[in-house]
């Protein structure tokens, strides 16, 4: 007993020596202030992009007059998590779209980088896979800067309001990648869900690891 | 003053065990076991890598990082740990054959925490995105550098001998 009280407090004295250095120690890296991208926060309005479509139209979100928000989605053809989030993406938009939340999936890769992340390789995949809703190339790669999304898959949800798109939501699907039987939190559906209830949304940021996007101009 | 006595305990323990060359140890763990691991108070430098074996950014790196490794290795008082963020049960084939291929000595832990992702990724470190490769610095206890992304063998270099 003695050394369970003993290990607890070496734990929660790590813990919370951890916690005073993510708080209050200056950045102790340059490289990450270089590299990290600055992106929206939350409430920030996102402004609109045209960005080409695997039916080679170009799409904006001034093209859906009708929808409530949008569910931006980061993700790639290549990017292990993203496969693994795949089947879940197509349920969101199945379930989110009819309510007002399309998804809006964006391939931020270069595929000089990546070429299974090219234009026809989506094409393909989306047409094996019957996406339903539109999966866009970043082509200038100046899109995903904008947003600060940082790796695939990266969500980003957007609420209308006065005609502005603004900033609801950041971060993963839910947190379990390689289980979808065992997720216990459904961060995007939830944020959603919230929207349309017209309550608060609880968890605004969350967390997960994902593929890094490739960019030949910046640090892999 | 018993945890002290305790802690005083194992660094003899380890000190005295120091220049035996035991297996490199490839485990699964969870954060809280990994955090025991890494952020030890025993003076030595420890360059924790997070990378997997599907991440090419990571697999591109490796290579020049187990240089930095050896050099420094027998040196210093320098570890170097490779957290693996492959799935679970992986840890015996792709990323056993990765370890092989790559010819890694280093002691190699696979982070099977993934449901808690949300809460150790900002406890790593609150800059970081969830991106790999990434790799953060320790001594006893101590964060002192993180990167997410690659680092040259230059950048890599500078960065341990500023805090060595």
């Amino acid at each position: 007993m003695k050394n369970i009280t003993l290990l607890f407090i070496a734990i929660t004295a790590l813990t919370l020596s951890a916690f005073k250095l993510v708080d209050y120690a200056p950045s102790t890296s340059k490289t990450t202030e270089d590299v990290a991208p600055k992106g929206y926060a939350i409430g920030d309005e996102a402004s609109d992009f045209s960005l080409k479509n695997i039916d080679d139209k170009m799409v904006s979100l001034s093209n859906y007059p009708d929808a409530k928000g949008f569910i931006v989605t980061f993700t790639c053809n290549h990017c292990p998590y993203a496969v693994a989030y795949e089947q879940r993406i197509m349920d969101l938009d199945a379930k989110y779209a009819s309510l007002g939340y399309p998804v809006i999936a964006i391939s931020p890769n270069d595929p000089a980088l990546v070429p299974e992340d090219g234009m026809d390789e989506m094409k393909k995949l989306a047409s094996t896979k019957g996406y339903t809703f539109p999966y866009l190339l970043d082509e200038k790669q100046d899109v995903y800067p904008l947003f600060g999304a940082t790796k695939t898959p990266h969500i980003f949800i957007l609420h209308k309001e006065n005609g502005k798109n603004i900033v609801k939501y950041i971060g993963a699907i839910d947190n379990n990648y390689a289980n979808p039987e065992d997720v216990t939190e459904r961060y995007v559906e939830d944020a959603v869900d919230a929207l349309i209830a017209g309550t608060k949304i609880e968890v605004t940021t969350t967390k997960a690891i994902g593929c890094s996007i490739k960019d030949s101009r910046k640090k892999k | 003053m018993k945890l002290y006595a305790l802690i005083a305990f194992v660094f003899l323990l380890s000190s005295a065990t120091h220049r035996i060359k035991t297996p490199p140890v490839r485990a699964s763990v969870n954060y809280d076991q990994l955090k025991e691991i890494i952020e030890k108070n025993d003076d030595k430098l420890y360059v924790v890598n997070f990378w997997a074996t599907w991440c090419r950014p990571c697999i591109e790196e490796l290579p020049h990082f187990l240089e930095v490794s050896s050099a420094y290795e027998n040196q210093a008082p320098f570890q170097m740990i490779l957290v693996s963020l492959d799935k679970a049960e992986l840890l015996e084939t792709d990323v056993a054959q990765m370890i092989t291929k790559l010819n890694i000595d280093n002691d190699v832990y696979l982070l099977d925490d993934n449901k808690r992702m949300n809460y150790w990724i900002s406890a790593v470190d609150s800059t970081w995105s969830g991106a790999i490769p990434a790799t953060v610095f320790y001594k006893n206890g101590q964060k002192l550098h993180f990167t997410e992304g690659q680092l040259t063998k230059e950048e890599l270099t500078t960065i341990i001998q500023k805090h060595l």
